[in-house]
Formats: C-alpha cells, structure tokens, sequence
C-alpha cells in the first residue's frame, strides 16, 4: 500500500469510525441518522433478498441507457453545430432554453408520457446529461486553433480531413469535461426521475425507504449513488488518459497535486 | 537527397482586405517579384507591411484580389505539397507525438504509414532532434519545437520552403543557433526559400536577397543582392560588410518602422 492508498483507507475508515460514535452518543432520533453498523446490516439484508440487486440493476440500466443515448447525440449534434452554421442556428435558442432550465422539473410529464417504467427514466437521464455534453462538445470544437487549420490547409488536408485531424482531437478534452459532467447530473437524473413513479431503482429505494422512515435502508440507496459517482468519474478520468493524453500531461504532477488540493 | 528545381514569380499581386464595416484595407499593392531556384530570399519590412499576407498567398492559403502567382509555370490556386510551410507560432498538434506531427503531411496525402515514418526519421535525424520522436510538443523547448515544425514542411520533399518569422518567439541566443541550423540544413537541401522576418540581422545573414517592402498598402521597396560568402557562420555578422548591408535596410525602413510604433494597429 502506498502513502497515498494508506491515508485515503485511513480516511474513510475514520469517517466511518466517527459516524457510528457520533450516531450511538448523539443523535436524539434514530429517523435522521443510523450508526453505521445499522447501514451495514441493512444493506446486508437488502442484498440477500434480492431487493437491491435488482435497484441496481434497473437504475444502472436507466443511467447506462439514457446516458449513452445523450452522449451519442450530445457530441454528434455539437460536433454538427460547429461545422455547420445553419445548423448551429437553428439549434441554438432550443438549446440555450434547455440548458438554463432545470430539466429535472419536467421529469413528472416524462413519467406521464413515457409511463413508470424503464423508458421514462431513460429519457430523464438523457434529457438532463445531453445538453452540457452536447455544449461541451461545441465549444471544444469551436475553440480549434485556427494556427492548427491552417497548418492542415497548408498540408492539403480536405474539410474531412481537417475535421477528423483538428478539430475532432482539439474537442476531446471538452467532450470528456461534458461527459463528467453529464453523469454528475444524470445520476441526479436516476433518482429525481424514480421518485416520482417507479417500481424499482435506487432512487425508488431511497423514496420508499424514507416514507416508512426506514433510515438505515435510505442511506443503503444513498452511499450506493455516492459509489457510483466515485466509479464513473474515474471510468472517465481512465478514459480521458486513453482520448487526450496530451491533456493528463499537461496536467503534471505538481498541478495535479494542486488539483487535488482543490487550488 | 534530390532537390528539385522552383520557378516562382509574381504578377501585378493586390491584395485587399474588407473589413467589417466595408472598409477596404490594402494590405499589397502590384508586387511583381520572381524568385530563382534554390535561392534563399528573405522579406523584411515594418510591421503590418503584408509580408505574412504575401507568404500565405505562395502558400495558397489565401488567393490574391487581382494578379496572379506563377509557380513552375501554373497558376497557384491553393496548398500544394510542393511547398512546405513553416508557421511563426506554435502550429505543432499538441495531441500528437514529434513523429506524428513530422509525418502531418504524408498522412494527409494517405503515404503508407511504414514509409511515412521511416522518411520522417531521416527529417528528424536531419534538424536534430533524433531520440525526441515519441515526445509531446510541450516537452519540447520552443528551439526544439520549431525545428519539428522545419522537419514536418521537409519532410514532403517540396521545392519551396514557406517560412513564416519561424524564429519570432524564440530567445535571442536560441536564435541564433536557429538560424546556423538552417543554413547547415539549406546546404544539404538546397531548396528555394522565402523567408519571412522582422529581423533585418537575421535576413542579411540567411538570405542571397532581402526584398524590402514599405508600409501599408505593401510594395516592393528594395532588392538588395546579398554578397556574403557561403558557407556562412555567425562571425560574419560582425563584419564590416554584413554591418553595412544591415545599416542600408534599415534606413530603408527606419521612417515606417517609428510611424508603426506610434500607429494603433
């Protein structure tokens, strides 16, 4: 174990540590807050019954779907819109609403039209995700180095070519920037969307468990999303060292220890 | 290596710019000038005289407003691997490695990647940078940088070297050492080059001819013959005669460059 792995394990293990004392010494009501052994047992209990393993499976399957789908049409149409301009203005105003709105408050009429099952969910997801990728997308695409198209054009390079040579490269890091992004607001998404109406989910979990005020199970619901922020985020960074690794070294050690000192 | 021959000349060459407002600027005005094989010609003028403006013409990169530019004998109507340019700012793809952005050129041709990287590997070897094919530019220190970009316009075999004040940003001492390189790498390639600066010094000490230009609208101002033996090193810049030529272009050019100064640009 290095330096590093030791204290990260040694932070969470105090965490957790304090957690339990401080729910056992302090907390009045068990209704806001469980020792974490309670989180533990319950979580132990959910899995065995099945429960839980069938609410991951159907919210990773909602974010998986309406995620992907928002990617995919996120960096297409902001790709489309940095080349073409009519494109770009015709999609501009609907896409400007859309961002500065928050979508999550159109989530019931989704459930209404799209009912309480899979699809309903998988559009909340997208409809909330696919904005900030597809204007991350655009605007890494927009802010190609003129110097590098014209280095290109110099070389003969076709409007493809300069394309798939500049300007697709020069957006990546942006496209990886929205994508963070995107998953921090699609799993948002997940549990907005199943709190009002699902059969099953994390965040049909966390609803149900706090209306029987079962604590322990909503932190189940809730540590899960906690996780699940974790491993995305860092299936995005292991991506992003595999689509701009000019990009990670830029970002050295020292910056990235700045970085991770929040500086 | 073979180097081909260039035959590159200049007729009635006007260049306009509308602005935003549509304001018609002159950036060049009835530039005829032809240039010879394997002759190294530098332009120098104040700032804003549309020396940049006239290279991206040769380069194709921008067609002129009337006049027309003969190279081999056939109108240049935009890029073509014949010439190779070499940018003043930093035009490396910072996404891509040495290697990669040596062989830009051939990759845009679709070259075979096999062939592609063997010739580059002999461009790379050549400007010095041999060992440094899988860094990234921004490893690289800005004398290192602009010698990958010198290796990636040799590196399509063109006849003509387009160069772009390649060593504007570079520290003067680096400089220097910039401009022995490329002589050294001009004799063993032996091509036509215009070379694009605002250092008079460094014009006199590349160039068989320095073609001086005036101030906004551009026009040919002066062609000073270069009388310096080569090959040349960097001794020769404190000699009597490289003192004189630099005086004389200067002179040529002192009034515009005082007026550029005080003018907004």
């Amino acid at each position: 174990m290095t330096p590093r792995q030791f204290r990260i394990t040694a932070s969470i293990l105090g965490g957790a540590a304090i957690w339990e004392v401080a729910a056992r010494l302090f907390a009045e009501s068990a209704l806001v807050i469980v020792p974490i052994s309670d989180v533990a047992r319950a979580f132990v209990r959910l899995a065995a019954s099945g429960t839980l393993g069938r609410d991951v499976v159907v919210s990773s399957i909602e974010f998986g779907g309406g995620f992907a789908l928002a990617a995919l049409v996120g960096i297409v149409a902001g790709l489309w819109m940095a080349v073409s301009a009519t494109f770009r203005d015709l999609m501009y105003p609907w896409v400007s609403a859309f961002n500065s709105m928050p979508v999550v408050a159109v989530s019931p009429l989704l459930i209404i039209a799209f009912g309480i099952g899979l699809a309903s969910k998988i559009a909340v997801v997208f409809l909330v995700s696919v904005f900030t990728i597809l204007i991350n997308t655009l605007a890494g695409a927009e802010n190609t180095d003129a110097n590098l198209v014209d280095a290109a054009r110099a070389y003969g390079a076709s409007r493809l070519q300069i394309f798939l040579k500049v300007v697709l490269p020069s957006a990546m890091p942006y496209i990886v920037a929205g994508l963070r992004l995107g998953v921090a607001r699609g799993l948002i998404g997940i549990v907005v969307g199943e709190m009002f109406g699902a059969q099953a989910g994390v965040g049909h979990l966390i609803m149900t468990s706090g209306e029987v005020f079962a604590t322990a199970d909503l932190y189940v619901g809730v540590l899960l999303l906690a996780v699940a922020g974790i491993l995305t985020t860092e299936a995005l960074e292991w991506l992003e060292v595999r689509l701009a690794p000019w990009r990670v070294s830029v970002l050295s050690e020292p910056n990235r220890k700045a970085a991770r000192r929040g500086q | 290596m073979a180097s081909s021959s260039a035959s590159l000349e200049t007729r009635n060459v006007t260049k306009y710019f509308v602005r935003r407002d549509q304001v018609k600027t002159e950036a060049l005005r009835d530039i005829n000038l032809s240039f010879g094989n394997h002759e190294f010609v530098a332009i120098v003028g104040a700032s804003g005289c549309g020396k940049t403006t006239f290279l991206r013409m040769l380069g194709g990169l921008i067609a002129p407003s009337s006049g027309s530019i003969l190279f081999n004998g056939k109108e240049i109507v935009g890029p073509g691997n014949d010439r190779g340019f070499v940018f003043q700012a930093d035009s490396l793809f910072p996404w891509r490695t040495v290697m990669s952005n040596v062989i830009l050129g051939l990759e845009i041709q679709g070259k075979p990647l096999s062939e592609s990287r063997e010739l580059a590997q002999r461009y790379i070897a050549l400007v010095g940078l041999r060992g440094f094919e899988n860094h990234y530019p921004h490893e690289l220190s800005g004398g290192m940088r602009q010698r990958v970009n010198l290796a990636r316009a040799l590196c399509i075999n063109p006849s003509l070297l387009l160069m772009d004040e390649p060593f504007a940003a570079l520290d003067a001492q680096t400089r220097e050492i910039m401009q022995a390189e490329l002589l050294r790498i001009w004799n063993e390639q032996r091509k036509a080059v215009v070379f694009i600066t605002h250092q008079i010094d460094e014009a006199v000490f590349l160039a068989d001819r320095v073609i001086v230009f005036s101030a906004r609208p551009g026009t040919v101002r002066d062609i000073i013959e270069i009388d310096l033996p080569r090959p040349r090193d960097m001794t020769i810049k404190r000699s009597d005669k490289f003192i004189q030529y630099v005086d004389r272009i200067w002179k040529l050019i002192e009034e515009e460059v005082r007026q550029s100064v005080l003018r907004p640009s």
